[in-house]
């Protein structure tokens, strides 16, 4: 009788022990399996940004309070949520452009006209405010303003051709910015816009960096 | 005494079950404070996988009109929240407008949002998984029309 109780005190501490031990692997393995899956996805995700493009904005502004602004967005992201919304002139990455003007200018028509047009200057204008030039030059559409008077504003917008295609490649009363998004995508390092006056900065730019530097 | 060790195993191991089920999609942080007399201080460190659950016991009503207004922006948010699993370590934007500080990055595969000034300290934390399945509850919420 002794023995089949010391058997059975046996058996349930042998239990006891067995059952603990799964207990701490338990434990031990739903962090260690998270972690190894969450290296895992990281390692992936990793790997993949790094053939991943980034759109980033910085402005730098000295007066007031001195303002900063980094943005930093992967070129594919911007897609696909673009892509998302549907909210008024915003659908599906497309964006209307009512009867193709823009301030009594027809934008698509320009659009087209500098697309199909060689190399050279488009439009220059010098007036006592301001210089405006528009030209098409190495595969990039070139648009720069110098303002004359107060804060001496001078803005630079670099866009590569490609892009102009796919953003005009919609329907007629439509610019296709996811179109274009994917196209910037493919594109190496470039500066797209450049504003300086003599207290702001602005700067945008696609590298495949995820940060900006200062 | 052996039935009372079964009895305390069997409680542990549904308590410590439960526990890491819900600890499964990690804790997220939520930090206010306010520095002025009488300033509320929150800090709160909650399982993630509270986050649907938290959706699920908001009024039917007041869901659904705050539902009405988000529904074009939802089906982006979600997209953005899917692809934010593809940049665990990440600055998005970083603000400075004179002693204010604003930044939204992710770190470790959690959304971390932190704003700072001399008025009040904002930081909260949120693993990207739990933000997911509360826009999917969110959105099988969202009324039809």
């Amino acid at each position: 009788m002794m023995e089949r109780v010391r058997k059975t005190h046996r058996l349930s501490r042998s239990f006891m022990t067995a059952a603990l031990a799964l207990l701490f692997a338990v434990l031990l393995g739903v962090p260690l399996s998270g972690g190894a899956a969450y290296a895992a996805q990281s390692a992936s995700a990793s790997q993949e940004s790094k053939t991943d493009r980034w759109l980033h904005v910085r402005v730098d502004c000295t007066d007031g309070k001195g303002e900063k602004v980094r943005i930093n967005v992967p070129v594919e992201m911007a897609e696909k949520v673009l892509g998302a919304v549907n909210h008024d002139r915003l659908q599906g990455g497309r964006i209307r452009i009512h009867a193709a003007e823009v301030h009594g200018v027809d934008l698509r028509a320009i659009l087209d006209a500098v697309r199909t047009s060689k190399d050279g200057e488009f439009v220059t204008v010098q007036s006592r405010e301001d210089n405006v030039r528009v030209a098409k030059r190495g595969g990039f559409l070139l648009i720069n303003v110098d303002k004359k008077e107060a804060g001496r504003d001078h803005v630079e917008i670099r866009v590569p051709m490609k892009v102009v295609d796919a953003l005009v490649s919609a329907g007629k009363d439509e610019l296709d910015i996811v179109a274009a998004l994917r196209v910037l995508s493919r594109e190496g390092d470039t500066e797209l816009v450049s504003v300086k006056d003599d207290r702001n900065t602005v700067h945008v730019w696609l590298d495949a960096k995820s940060g900006s530097t200062d | 005494m052996l039935l009372l060790s079964k009895i305390a195993l069997g409680f542990g191991c549904t308590v410590l079950v439960a526990g890491g089920y819900v600890m499964r999609d990690g804790v997220m942080h939520i930090s206010v404070d306010e520095y002025r007399p009488g300033g509320d201080h929150v800090h709160l460190h909650l399982p993630a996988s509270l986050l649907p659950m938290i959706a699920h016991f908001v009024p039917q009503r007041d869901c659904a009109r705050a539902l009405r207004e988000a529904r074009d922006v939802l089906p982006a948010a979600k997209v953005a929240v899917l692809e934010l699993h593809k940049y665990p370590d990440a600055e998005f934007a970083d603000i400075w407008d004179g002693d204010e500080h604003a930044q939204i990055r992710t770190r470790g595969g959690k959304l971390q949002i932190d704003v700072e000034s001399p008025r009040e300290n904002v930081h909260l934390s949120l693993p990207v998984a739990a933000l997911r399945d509360f826009l999917d509850e969110l959105e099988s919420r969202a009324p039809d029309n």
